[in-house]
């Protein structure tokens, strides 16, 4: 057995009971989510409530759906063709498959960070603002303020404030990667959906990372998939355990880790195959 | 152990034979092109040479009276001298023919026992008209033929006489000529001399058959109207056409018809000296008969031409030669086939100029200022120079005077024109005539023919290549890439014979329809798109997302049949039933069939796939995360392909643009077979051009080898080879300092 200390445990007492989360405690809530690729599918019946203001992660092994399911919540897999959804997810109880919905609107809602840091080939400043601007934002000050605040909240500023108008890639990794989350943020996203962050970082890099999410999730709920049991156990309040596009169990960190309810969980966290 | 060692060595061998083999395959490539490039320059090189004036041989000769005339066949073999005596002698220059060099061959008196001459006329190089002390006329001919009965080559001097052995009635009053001129052809010959007693007089002979093999004539008498106590030179033009007559400061010009009538007065504006006014020193025909040339004695040459003003053709300084500071022009000898000239001096200081290059070619000093008579060899290869005791040979090296640096990118005022143009014009069926050597018409052409083609091949093949890697299903554009790369293998032969011969003819019949099409046709496809937009989602799903520009097909069928339709209803009403006439005629556009506009279809066809394939790769090869990021933050596709495809992909269809130009620029058999070949400055759609490579295509078989034209067209291959090393050279440093900014992890 991992020995896994989850040291946000103390931080947060209050336990929610997450299958009866009242209205204002959930972001998101899954209903009966299928998902095919072609002719295979590759996610089961997936029902689950993601809680308001808290770091929800999906842990399992290479190709169990995690990173499937997180892509399902800002619409991202609609840009595979072959991919087919029903089911529902939704956020303020509307769903975001319904056909009227605004992609690009739910995409400014659900920000989303990737596995890769993908800085485009642009300033630091302009990096920030790429979200703004898109919505037709010019002003000059607007723009000033949101580069300040989104660096700030991405622990970079200090870093970067000298040279904002330097080309991103001149970056390091870890610095691109938190800078990709400053340009996420910087729209003023309710969900943040990171898709296994700081698994091209060294370790320097993934604490610096790991620290930012504690503090982001005062702002935003998110959601992070990662392959690292420790990452999760570290960062997150709830984990919920995928293996072969099942849902197989969905807890506060501290019991999935600690007291796994289901067979599957076990074998996994303590290490018998992934 | 051993097999082990075996493969090590044999996998040693293997390696040091590959790399020996890359590097000496690099090498050979390199070396190819430095070899191109120096041998494009060693044919190139002797047209920016400057002339070379050398003694070849010197002879010591005692004439026992002055020399009036000299000359040399065309191997520098033979040289002639005519004496006041009126002796012809011949004298050997190179041993041969059983002479030694410097022996005198033939000696034979032209003028009566008795008589000597009182002046001798050179005519053109050959004809020498000679005036004895009684007023007898004679035309002879210095005549070398070569014999090779001894089994080797002799030249065998004579004297022929055009109009025959006999005197020629030049006046009807039998009174002294002080001056004389005369042109003839093989119908005619005409005299115009000034008497002593006055008289400004035309003399024509009229061939009773043909004076190449008859010397009968009838005489034809004839006084102009022209009062001068003194004339100073008088020059017949060859053709016949014109006689200019100077009287000191002032030449007058008559036409020689049958009324002799006054063109024309010139009097040049000659620099005024406070001290000494200066004068016109001397006259000259330059090559052709249409320059005079006039030397003062503030030592400058100038060029009078005819040229066509507003107020008819009138008499105009064109350029002017310094060709001393401080002494007068004495005389001025000009070439019979090229538009050189030379000047001499009283101190016998020398110089060569050509007109049309303004091109001061050599100075210097041959003789002593004892020179009594001057000749250029036929071949324009050397000079003869009799001075008072001495025969001089000299050898000229002058093959290009022609060209310059500024009569190749400058506009030069050509004899006839009614100003400085450029213009390339290499042949022509006339011998005297001037050859027009401005690389900035073909320069010109090449870079209109590649614009034209740039502006129909960019936004369809940027556009297409967009569509493909961007929007396209990867099934579908596994299919429709190589089509259109496969479009790259097409023979541009082809495709020049289609557009010269099939689509030129349809455009200049179907104008309207064209200029319609390029309005129909994107507008049809906005159209469709917005209608498609606005499409209610039931129908919409009939067709699968992927398919949909499908219906686009209909829509611009239907768009090209309505211009078509449209076409002659358009013309009748509103050009009057002819586009091509209301163009040239009511708006004054000259129409060619063979266009800008037929190139940039053509050409940009051949171009479009070399454009669509890197660029679309270049944007293909934009990578996934970054789309996905822009996506993800709640762009729109629009959106993330220009704020972030674009932008990143930008190197590469930068260079995909450049390549496109590059193969525009250096493209030949399109140019060749549609663009009608004219070498005009004009950037219309409706006129043609002439590019670099059409012309060394169109011209080079023509050309005769080692001749100015060749060398020129060797220049032409040159300046194509730095057009295209240029682009390139600009297309990747630009690219480089893209892909610096752009270029993403």
């Amino acid at each position: 057995m991992i020995s896994v200390t989850p040291k946000n445990l103390s931080e947060h007492n209050v336990k929610l009971d997450l299958n009866n989360l009242t209205p204002e405690q959930v972001a998101l809530e899954i209903k009966n989510l299928d998902l095919y690729y072609g002719d295979k599918q590759a996610l089961q019946d997936i029902s689950m409530s993601i809680p308001k203001g808290q770091v929800t992660a999906f842990i399992g092994p290479s190709g169990c759906g995690k990173s499937t399911l997180l892509r399902c919540i800002n619409r991202m897999n609609d840009l595979v063709d072959i991919c087919k959804i029903t089911g529902q997810i939704n956020l303020h109880g509307e769903n975001i498959y319904d056909r009227h919905t605004d992609v690009a609107a739910l995409r400014r809602k659900v920000g989303m960070v990737f596995q890769r840091p993908n800085p485009f080939p642009k300033s630091i400043y302009e990096n920030v603002v790429y979200g703004l601007r898109i919505t037709g934002e010019n002003n000059r000050r607007v723009l000033d303020e949101a580069v300040e605040t989104s660096l700030r909240s991405a622990a970079l500023w200090n870093e970067v404030k000298d040279r904002l108008h330097e080309s991103a890639l001149g970056l390091s990794g870890g610095q691109q990667q938190r800078l990709v989350i400053a340009r996420a943020i910087a729209i003023q996203p309710e969900v943040l959906l990171l898709d296994e962050p700081t698994s091209a970082l060294d370790p320097i890099s993934t604490l610096t990372i790991e620290e930012l999410i504690n503090d982001l999730k005062k702002q935003f709920t998110v959601v992070i998939v990662t392959h690292n049991m420790q990452q999760a156990a570290r960062v997150s309040d709830q984990t919920a355990f995928m293996y072969m596009g099942d849902l197989i169990e969905y807890s506060d960190t501290n019991t999935l880790f600690t007291t796994p309810t289901k067979k599957k969980t076990e074998d996994y966290i303590t290490g018998r195959y992934g | 152990m051993a097999i082990a060692s075996k493969s090590a060595n044999s996998r040693k061998v293997k390696n040091s034979l590959a790399k020996w083999m890359i590097t000496l395959g690099g090498i050979s490539v390199l070396f190819t092109l430095v070899l191109i490039f120096m041998y494009l320059l060693y044919v190139i090189k002797p047209i920016f040479e400057s002339a070379k004036v050398d003694a070849k041989a010197q002879f010591v000769i005692k004439e026992e009276s002055k020399v009036l005339a000299t000359g040399v066949d065309e191997l520098k073999e033979v040289a002639y001298s005519i004496t006041k005596q009126g002796n012809i002698d011949f004298y050997q220059l190179v041993d041969g023919g059983g002479y030694k060099a410097g022996e005198k061959i033939l000696s034979q008196k032209l003028v009566a026992d008795g008589e000597r001459l009182a002046q001798l006329i050179n005519i053109g190089q050959e004809q020498k008209l000679l005036l004895d002390t009684a007023g007898n006329v004679q035309l002879i001919v210095p005549n070398f033929s070569a014999n090779f009965d001894s089994g080797e080559r002799v030249i065998i001097p004579s004297v022929r006489y055009p109009l025959g052995e006999e005197y020629l009635p030049i006046d009807e009053d039998n009174a002294g000529l002080t001056k004389l001129s005369f042109a003839m052809d093989d119908e005619k010959a005409i005299f115009v001399g000034f008497t002593q007693d006055k008289r400004l007089i035309k003399t024509t002979l009229l061939a009773e058959d043909d004076f190449s093999y008859d010397t009968a004539y009838e005489v034809e008498y004839q006084e102009i109207d022209y009062a001068a106590k003194r004339i100073d030179n008088i020059l017949v033009t060859p053709d016949l056409a014109m006689v200019f007559v100077r009287e000191g400061d002032q030449v007058a010009v008559f036409s020689l018809d049958d009324d002799a009538e006054l063109k024309a007065t010139i009097i040049p504006q000659l620099a005024q000296n406070k001290s000494t006014p200066n004068h016109i020193t001397s006259m000259a025909l330059l090559s052709g008969g249409s320059s005079i040339l006039l030397g003062d004695d503030s030592g400058k040459v100038s060029q009078w031409f005819e040229v066509a003003t507003e107020q008819g053709r009138e008499f105009k300084k064109i350029r002017s030669f310094n060709v001393s500071d401080n002494e007068p022009v004495v005389a001025i000898y000009t070439e019979q086939f090229r538009k050189s000239f030379y000047t001499e001096t009283p101190s016998g200081e020398m110089g060569m100029f050509y007109t049309t290059s303004e091109a001061d070619l050599w100075r210097g000093k041959l003789h002593q200022g004892d020179a009594q008579a001057f000749a250029i060899a036929p071949r324009a290869d050397g000079l003869v120079i009799f001075s008072k005791n001495e025969l001089a040979i000299f050898t000229v090296e002058n093959e290009h005077p022609e060209v310059t640096w500024q009569a190749l990118w400058q506009e030069v005022w050509y004899e006839g024109y009614p100003e400085p143009e450029f213009i390339w014009q290499s042949t022509s069926g006339s011998d005297d005539f001037e050859a027009k050597f401005s690389l900035v018409p073909i320069s010109f052409g090449t870079i209109k023919a590649a614009m034209y083609a740039m502006m129909f091949a960019v936004p369809i093949a940027l556009t297409a290549a967009i569509y493909t890697a961007y929007f396209m299903t990867p099934g579908l554009r596994r299919k429709v890439k190589p089509t259109i790369e496969l479009m790259e293998a097409l023979p541009t032969v082809i495709l020049g014979f289609l557009a010269g011969l099939w689509l030129a003819p349809i455009i200049e019949i179907y104008l309207p329809a064209i200029c319609l099409l390029l309005v129909f046709i994107p507008s049809s496809v906005f159209i469709t798109a917005f209608a498609w937009h606005k499409l209610p989602r039931e129908y919409k799903t009939k067709i699968p997302e992927t398919w949909a520009p499908i219906i686009l097909i209909p829509a611009i069928l239907i768009a090209a049949y309505a211009a078509f339709a449209l076409s002659p209803v358009l013309e009748l009403h509103l050009f009057g039933g002819d586009v091509r006439q209301y163009i040239t005629n009511d708006l004054g556009i000259d129409f060619d069939q063979r266009n800008a506009l037929v190139v940039g279809i053509a050409m940009g066809f051949a171009v479009i796939p070399t454009i669509f394939s890197m660029a679309e790769d270049a944007i293909f090869s934009v990578p996934k995360h970054l789309t996905s990021g822009s996506l993800a933050l709640g762009a729109t596709q629009w959106q993330t392909l220009i704020k972030v495809v674009l932008l990143t992909a930008s190197p590469g269809i930068f260079s995909a643009v450049m390549m496109g130009l590059g193969r525009a620029v250096g493209e030949t058999m399109i140019v060749l077979m549609a663009t009608g070949n004219t070498p005009i400055l004009d950037w219309s759609i409706f006129q043609g051009m002439r590019t670099l490579a059409a012309n060394i295509a169109v011209e080079m078989p023509e050309s005769e080898v080692g001749s100015s034209h060749y060398r020129i067209l060797f220049l032409a291959a040159f300046v194509l080879f730095v057009f295209t090393f240029v682009f390139n050279t600009l297309a990747e440093f630009v690219r480089q300092r893209l892909r610096e900014k752009y270029s993403s992890l």
